[in-house]
């Protein structure tokens, strides 16, 4: 019983803390109650509906059909030539003259450059102990047996032979297959993008603990900093931060902080007010408190930021090469413009491995024990160190007599690309699509598209934000209505919609697929958990490699576009479902077999229901991916924003980008924040919290 | 109220903890007592509301309540874990209120200790590493706090377990650890916050009779958190019973039984079964001149359950002796009816 | 992603030849006209093979006289804006129809040079590979083309034959098909990449295709081909409706044979490393130095740096004539 002042209690009752839920907002935070939600959503359909048919008979005014908006072409019909080239309201010419006056007049150029300066320094050390060379301290490379010793002793010391074999077997991946000097530049940019994420999230994740304030203006950014795709705001780092290696990093560095800031605020939130009293009744300072009670009791939320981090880092390694990022992803893009499908894919699985050697050795160090009573010789307490030092010793030794242990040759010519080259020309001989393209561009892709191209903008923005009068209030209603209205402002609404409805159809195919794969794959322990492992393995997998293939199987057009989408978008509807599934409390099962249910009945009575709320979040982490992925998509071929932030990019149009970035991250925003919002009043009301 | 002549280790006055509403926003009087119109306000709400009380130098006062009645609150308060908006704390005759965040640290680090309801045990540490926590904070040497940590361990009985995580212990160990760790500093004053709700029956009876084996040895002054009024009854020199933030009344376990000071506190020992309370001394009656006493005596600490079957087989009074074996008073067969079937229903006269 | 890459990309692994055609001089630079030998001149690199082992030949070259190098792996686009603030020094292939908007941006900003011209020319236009042409009698002649449009239909494009244009953004000719009649659509492909993914499918399927590319390519060493012969360009054909087959509008005509291929640097460059920047502005490839370079790095397999060093071994009259000569 402790007032409801108490804040640690606060946090406890809400633990996904949301953008910026200050105390005055709650008022204006409930929707309509669940009962009458129906005749809600009836009312908002019909005044929808009215706009929509007011449209043929001219009913409705020109601004309230289309704003004034930037021109597009279309890649299935003809071209629509638009006469209308501007935008309501400059935003773009906006941002590019705050950017420059804040970088050439305000002088923030000279922190960031100084902080790319070091970062670059940075770099260049670490690469150096890596792979040799004559940046940073100048220093020969390692043998390669030096760094396969150390990869297997650490995975050894830190949990056992499986940890071991991995991490050498990645090392000897990356020998044999000829990608050492690449894997070992990707492994230097995250040796410092890595730990520089942590340290930058942990800190902010504390700062917004320790300031309401803080958290309010902070997290907004990180929403958007996580929702905008990386091309838009590659432009914005190099204006600042110059190029070359350290600006890859910095791009990284940017999109892999939010989620460690998140999981840190989550984690220190969550804490039992009690572990906190205890630390202060044990006589803590509070830097003692921060650092031995706090930090240390939030580190499962920690630790899956760490988490979140490395991944994110791997899934820039191939973005950040379009920056001037070497390494994998620099090789990996080379090889796709030449059309190099089975060495791309090789590189693939490098990026993979490297993903899953370092989640694995983070996690392992993390769960160390330490055993305190030990009073142990110095031999034994430090044998894995000593171990180390002996067989890197002896690596040294022996690399020095056969020179295959010091560098291995490029010309081994050991790859197994061209079996993967065989199977993709295989499968684009032998899976004809004609018929089937036919069918979905023809009959359905095109009259969606054009359905929401015909939609009046007025009618799309009484649809979203009576949507979220209906699920959050007012609050929300403002907040989506304000994140469309730039949309139409900045003049990109009918590139947004075309982009909207292949994020949307995508989600469609996503969930038809994915959730019924998810069901399966959760009935048996076992294949739940071959599920999850392929699901990480195809998240870190580059996606740009899953491009090309779609193009040669479906050629240029929407469609294509739209299944290489799915193909990166699904795994949140699998692993969602599967988790939904697996949480489900074990009494509620026993309860409906007793009440002598079939499968079918637990199916649909139990199973769906409970987990529908944790299904509803992978569902909109797959709209986050296909929002993520669609931009990328643009480089098969698409009218959508991300074919103009291609275009911005080639113009280094830096205000052009941000705006379009902007647009996608809004409407990513908004529908995050309607099912979020939907899902956690589910959870509640199904007491799963 | 029972107070002692030696200053007591713990005076609070006039204290008032309310949330949603800061000190210099309230009136007070010359008292200290705060206008209860602030009551009113919306968004505000009083968990402590003017309470006063001493505990003596080893003494187990329990303060007794039901939830959101304040109590834990309190004793917050008396640790300043929480910052109280109005009032007075006197930790030995020093300022609570007035320390700074130095004293206040080093004031916890060697006199306090707290236990937990739900254990609070450091997830990521073993149970030698949360008890030595303490002293680690008061940047004790290594073998000195392994070494006391281990003492700690054997105290409690967790001998063997040190290197468990806390996950790794059933809750009845967990709040051994909990015990053990709030010990480790050697504390004058021990606060503990429901120690014993979050455990089951038969665990938490052990756990209570651990308890009293400690405090009979440790002589520590405590504050004794529960909801639970049997324990309290069973702890406590003295209970204070907390309603709506306030002391209902605060006396020892048969005075409150007896003497119940308001309906609120009544309804509590309505329930209770006296003769698990009551003790010789606190129902006898005075011996009157040339009464004929049953041969064997009682002590007057007895409690009535132990000597009713005794009392009420004697048709003559049976005598009452205190330590000294003085005869102090005497028990009749009818008192003990009167007692065990008449006045379950409302408060006694006597 | 920029079409420059992949074009440049395809320049190199066609390996068509660089001419160095340079104003043969006598050697003549001294230690003195270096400048600041310590401070590396920076050369950045992008993702398509000539230019990244020309860039090493000539940071290899440049060595020799007594600089230091480096080499910083950029983006093609951004790297203008990269030149202008002297993050790099200078870019050795500035395609005109990837990178005139850029460049030119750039130039308008300030801060950057126009180093001069190589010989190597470009071209850009509807090609069609071998496999194709076999197909349709008459090939790679624009009438026989439409006659054929048939042959390019797909489910989606209403009988039209479907010409798979480049990312719009690299694109001018919008409106030649109306102009000349064609019974065709045009789409866009996403960038190169997507380009040879379309020319892979159809080759796979045997499938006719008719796509747009540039000289020099890879494509020509891969399936062999032609550019689809159109009117000939001409100033007036976009200017004015008159002129050509259609009387009413432009853009009846083809694109111009050749597109140029430049060099830029940072404008501190001549000041701060001049014997070096005298050395740029001589430097000239010819589409034959382009397509050997990017035979040793893509058919031969070489490292960019090893297929550097062989190139200079074997043209020592080449580069010394961009060293050595004084005028």
């Amino acid at each position: 019983m402790r007032g409801p002042g108490h804040p640690a209690l606060e946090a406890t009752t809400t633990p996904f803390k949301e953008i910026s839920l200050s105390r005055m907002k709650d008022l204006l935070l409930k929707g309509l109650p669940p009962e009458q939600r129906a005749k809600g959503a009836l009312v908002l359909l019909a005044i929808v509906g009215v706009l929509i048919l007011a449209k043929p008979f001219n009913l409705i005014p020109d601004f309230l059909d289309e704003l004034p908006q930037h021109t597009y072409q279309s890649s299935i019909n003809k071209e629509i030539q638009e006469i209308k080239r501007t935008e309501l309201v400059p935003i773009g010419a906006a941002l590019e003259w705050t950017f420059y006056y804040l970088r050439d007049d305000l002088h923030v150029s000279v922190v960031t450059r100084f902080f790319s300066t070091s970062l670059k320094a940075l770099v260049d050390v670490v690469h150096n102990i890596l792979s040799g060379g004559r940046k940073g301290f100048g220093l020969d490379a390692p043998p390669w047996s030096a760094l396969l010793v150390i990869a297997l002793t650490l995975g050894y010391a830190l949990k056992g032979w499986r940890l071991s074999l991995l991490g050498g077997g990645t090392v000897c991946y990356f020998a044999i297959f000829g990608l050492w000097t690449y894997a070992m530049t990707t492994l230097a940019y995250l040796a410092v993008a890595v730990p520089i994420s942590i340290i930058i999230g942990l800190f902010l994740g504390i700062w917004c603990y320790k300031k309401k304030s803080v958290e309010v203006s902070i997290l907004p950014i990180l929403s958007v900093a996580q929702t905008m795709p990386h091309f838009a705001y590659l432009i914005a780092v190099v204006v600042f931060f110059g190029i070359g290696h350290q600006t890859g990093v910095i791009a990284t560095i940017i999109f892999a902080v939010p989620p460690m800031v998140r999981l840190t605020l989550l984690g220190l939130q969550t804490i039992s007010p009690e572990i906190v009293e205890a630390g202060k009744m044990a006589g803590c300072t509070s830097r003692q408190l921060l650092f031995r009670v706090q930090l240390p009791s939030a580190r499962n939320e920690i630790m899956i930021g760490i988490n979140q981090v490395i991944m994110q880092c791997l899934a820039m390694v191939v973005i950040a090469a379009f920056i001037g990022a070497d390494g994998l992803g620099f090789r990996l893009l080379h090889k796709l413009i030449a059309l190099k499908l089975g060495e791309c894919v090789e590189i693939g699985f490098a990026i993979v491995l490297l993903a899953l050697v370092l989640d694995g050795l983070s996690k392992a160090w993390a769960e160390k024990k330490r055993d305190y009573r030990a009073n142990l010789p110095f031999y034994r307490r430090y044998k894995y160190s000593i171990l180390l030092v002996v067989l890197v010793a002896i690596a040294y030794i022996l690399a020095s007599y056969f020179p295959i242990l010091n560098k291995i040759p490029r010309d081994l010519d050991i790859t197994y690309a061209k079996s993967w080259d065989g199977f993709i020309d295989w499968t684009v001989v032998n899976w004809q699509t004609r018929d089937f393209r036919y069918i979905m561009l023809v009959h359905i892709l095109t009259p969606l598209r054009d359905a929401l191209l015909f939609m009046p903008f007025i009618a799309i923005m009484v649809l979203v934000a009576g949507v979220g009068l209906l699920l959050g209030g007012y609050y929300s209603a403002l907040l989506t209505l304000g994140f469309l209205l730039f949309i139409a402002l900045a003049g990109w609404w009918d590139r947004a919609m075309i982009t909207l409805y292949m994020v949307l159809f995508s989600t469609f195919i996503c969930i038809v697929v994915g959730i019924p794969l998810g069901l399966w794959s959760a009935m048996r322990e076992k294949r739940a958990r071959t599920a999850l492992f392929w699901c990480d393995t195809f998240q870190t997998f580059p996606s740009f490699i899953y491009i090309i293939p779609a193009i040669m199987l479906f050629r240029v057009n929407d469609f294509t576009a739209i299944m290489a989408v799915v193909a990166y978008a699904m795994v949140p509807a699998v692993r969602y479902t599967v988790e939904g599934l697996k949480n489900i409390p074990p009494e509620l099962h026993e309860a409906v077999t007793m009440a002598g249910c079939n499968k079918r009945q637990r199916l649909l009575q139990l199973q769906l229901p409970v987990a529908l709320p944790h299904i509803m979040l992978g569902v909109n982490q797959t709209v986050m991916f296909a929002f993520s992925m669609v931009i990328i998509a643009a480089f098969v071929g698409t009218i959508d924003l991300g074919q103009s932030i291609f275009k911005a990019l080639s113009e280094t149009a830096l205000g052009k980008g941000v705006t379009l970035g902007l647009c996608v991250s809004f409407m990513a925003l908004t529908v995050d924040h309607l099912v979020v919002r939907w899902a956690r009043e589910r959870r509640r009301l199904l007491g799963l919290d | 109220m029972n107070t002692t002549s030696l200053q007591p280790v713990i005076r609070c006055q006039t204290l008032y903890k309310i949330f949603g509403i800061t000190s210099d926003q309230l009136q007070k009087d010359s008292q200290g007592l705060i206008d209860p119109s602030y009551r009113d306000r919306q968004g505000v709400v009083t968990a402590v509301d003017n309470v006063s009380l001493d505990v003596s130098d080893g003494e187990l006062l329990v303060v007794m309540g039901l939830s959101g009645s304040g109590k834990s609150t309190l004793v917050r308060c008396l640790s300043r874990l929480i910052e109280p908006t109005s009032g007075s704390i006197e930790i030995e005759g020093n300022d609570l209120l007035a320390m700074s965040e130095k004293e206040l640290i080093e004031l916890r680090r060697n006199k306090m200790g707290m236990v937990f309801q739900n254990f609070a045990l450091l997830p990521h540490k073993t149970v030698l590493e949360n008890i030595a926590f303490p002293l680690q904070m008061r940047g004790m040497k290594r073998a000195e706090f392994v070494e006391r940590a281990m003492k700690m361990i054997a105290l409690v009985g967790l001998d063997e377990k040190e290197n468990s995580f806390p996950r790794e212990l059933s809750g009845g160990q967990q709040q051994r650890v909990g015990i053990a760790r709030s010990l480790a500093v050697e504390p004058d004053i021990w606060f503990l916050d429901e120690p014993f709700s979050a455990l089951d029956p038969l665990i938490r009876k052990e756990m209570q009779d651990e308890f009293l084996r400690l405090q009979s040895m440790l002589k520590k002054t405590i504050v004794f958190i529960t909801h639970d009024f049997d324990e309290a009854l069973k702890l406590a020199d003295r209970i204070a019973i907390m309603y709506h933030g306030n002391i209902e009344q605060i006396g020892r376990p048969e005075d409150i039984v007896l003497n119940p000071a308001t309906e609120y506190v009544a309804k509590f020992t309505s329930d209770v079964p006296r003769e698990k309370v009551l003790t010789a001394g606190s129902v006898m009656d005075e011996r009157k001149e040339q009464e004929a006493l049953a041969s064997k005596s009682v002590r007057i600490d007895d409690l009535v359950e132990t000597i009713a079957e005794y009392v009420l087989g004697q048709s003559i009074p049976v005598p009452v002796v205190d330590a000294q074996d003085q005869i102090v008073g005497v028990l009749h067969q009818a008192r003990m009816l009167e007692i065990l079937f008449h006045e379950r229903a409302g408060p006694s006269g006597s | 992603m920029s079409r420059k890459f992949t074009k440049t990309l395809g320049a190199m692994v066609a390996g068509t030849m660089l001419a160095f055609g340079a104003s043969t001089g006598q050697a003549g630079t001294t230690t003195a006209a270096l400048g600041d030998v310590d401070d590396p001149i920076i050369i950045p690199v992008h993702n398509w093979s000539s230019q990244i082992a020309m860039s090493h030949a000539v940071g290899q070259l440049l060595e020799k006289i007594g600089y230091t190098v480096e080499y910083t792996t950029t983006d093609s686009q951004a790297v203008y804006e990269a030149l202008r603030v002297g993050d790099v020094t200078l870019e050795l292939e500035v395609w005109e129809g990837s990178f005139a908007t850029a460049f030119n941006a750039a130039l308008d900003k300030g801060g950057i040079l126009d180093a001069g011209t190589h010989d190597a020319v470009t071209r850009e236009e509807w090609w069609l590979p071998d496999f194709t042409i076999a197909k349709c009698p008459g090939l790679p002649d624009w009438e026989a083309l439409n006659a054929c449009a048939e042959m390019f239909a797909r489910p989606d494009s209403g009988g039209k034959g479907v010409y798979v244009d480049g990312p719009v953004e690299w694109l001018h000719d919008l409106d030649r098909i109306e102009a000349l009649g064609m019974n065709f659509i045009q789409i866009h492909a996403g960038g190169a990449a997507a380009l040879w993914a379309e020319l892979e499918s159809a080759a796979a399927n045997d499938e006719a295709v008719v796509v747009f590319n540039w000289s020099p390519n890879f494509t020509d060493a891969l399936y062999g081909g032609a550019f689809v012969e159109f009117p000939a360009f001409h100033d007036r054909c976009k200017t004015d409706a008159s002129w050509g087959i259609n009387p009413n509008m432009t853009s009846d005509c083809g694109s111009p044979a050749g597109g140029y291929l430049k060099k830029a640097a940072w404008d501190g460059m001549p000041r701060k490393w001049p014997a070096a920047y005298k050395a740029l502005t001589r430097i000239n490839f010819t589409t034959n130095m382009v397509g050997t370079m990017a035979m040793f790095v893509d058919v031969d397999e070489m490292e960019h740096a090893d297929a550097a060093a062989r190139w200079i071994e074997e043209n020592e009259e080449v580069w010394s004539a961009w060293l050595y000569a004084s005028q």
